[in-house]
């Protein structure tokens, strides 16, 4: 892994580390704002029958209070997961961009879009789509790469990413790539582009 | 002085070009034009693989046309993760790029091989067979070990 991503790896690491306990400060303070307030109910009678200490109980489970404490933790949730899935660590995003510039040329357009993603404009609607996964959830790989052409039409499209060691995804071609072969296998792809110009 | 220059320049590009056609016919004699555009193809697919991956193609286009299982596989190519992170990563990938074929014998075992009908592997898997024996060997003896 390069020296970069090892950094980003760890950057990563210490984020969700403070994450997670930001979230567990953040659980136990809405906890107490939510219930140390006067319960308010939600309407509807307890059955007749139930003792009065389960009556009290379920009167404080089922309020707003509880409504309120369950949006605000799926909020932070929702926080949590959005941050993960929009943000790559700075060194990571150097890593991409360097390999990216390295390829096409200091001076080639390119795009930075939200979720990790880079877009690399080659001219004449074409571009090279690259997005990357911090950590893969089947096999654990830190910073797997996916890259993608833009739409092609062609009749040997099959071939010819068979060939480049790819495969044809609605009309596009595409691969999963880990880190270390994110350079040679952008080459390939860049090459099977120009050869169907 | 300029003319002169021009004229010497333009008769050596036509000495190289002449020499360039002598290389050609000479190397068609041994291999055709489109086998090396496919051996080139080749070394440029396998060298932008990552080590996982090289081994794995290596591995599987010498034991050809016998099928492995993902245990045998992760043992053979000295992997040190668990066979099923090998599955769902690496082997995976290798499988939608129609690299590998994998069958599901059941459902904990599987059949993995190379893709013969591959344009670029149909080559490596014929030149394993006629030029790999003593590699094979080492392959099916460490496999016959495990």
């Amino acid at each position: 892994m390069d020296r970069m991503l090892r950094r980003a790896r760890a950057l990563y690491q210490d984020r969700q580390r403070i994450a997670l306990a930001a979230l567990l400060v953040a659980f136990a303070a809405t906890s107490y704002v939510f219930y140390h307030a006067p319960i308010l109910k939600l309407g509807g009678e307890p059955p007749a029958s139930l003792p009065q200490g389960w009556v009290e109980g379920f009167e404080v489970v089922y309020s707003f209070n509880t409504v309120g404490f369950i949006l605000a933790i799926s909020l932070m949730v929702f926080f949590y997961a959005f941050w993960t899935w929009a943000f790559l660590p700075k060194p990571a995003v150097d890593y991409t961009v360097g390999v990216l510039q390295g390829i096409f040329g200091r001076r080639v357009k390119m795009r930075q879009y939200i979720g990790k993603k880079f877009r690399v404009f080659l001219g004449a609607n074409r571009f090279i789509e690259v997005a990357c996964r911090i950590r893969s959830p089947g096999s654990g790989e830190w910073f797997l790469y996916r890259i993608e052409s833009s739409p092609l039409d062609s009749d040997s499209l099959q071939d010819i990413a068979l060939r480049h060691g790819m495969h044809v995804h609605n009309g596009r071609l595409q691969t999963w790539v880990s880190n270390d072969e994110l350079h040679h296998r952008l080459v390939l792809l860049a090459s099977a582009l120009s050869s169907l110009q | 002085m300029t003319l002169q220059s021009q004229r010497e320049s333009e008769s050596q590009s036509s000495m190289c070009e002449a020499e360039h056609k002598n290389l050609d016919s000479r190397l068609d004699e041994y291999m055709s034009k489109d086998t090396r555009r496919t051996v080139y193809e080749l070394i440029q697919l396998m060298s932008s693989l990552s080590d996982t991956r090289r081994a794995i193609i290596m591995a599987l286009a010498h034991v050809y046309p016998k099928s492995v299982s993902g245990v045998q596989l992760s043992r053979l190519i000295g992997y040190s993760g668990k066979s099923r992170s090998l599955y769902r990563g690496v082997l995976s990938q290798l499988q939608e790029d129609n690299m590998i074929l994998i069958d599901q014998l059941t459902p904990k075992l599987y059949a993995i091989r190379i893709n013969n009908e591959h344009p670029l592997l149909r080559v490596l898997v014929e030149m394993c067979k006629e030029f790999g024996h003593d590699a094979r060997k080492v392959y099916t003896r460490a496999l016959e070990e495990q």
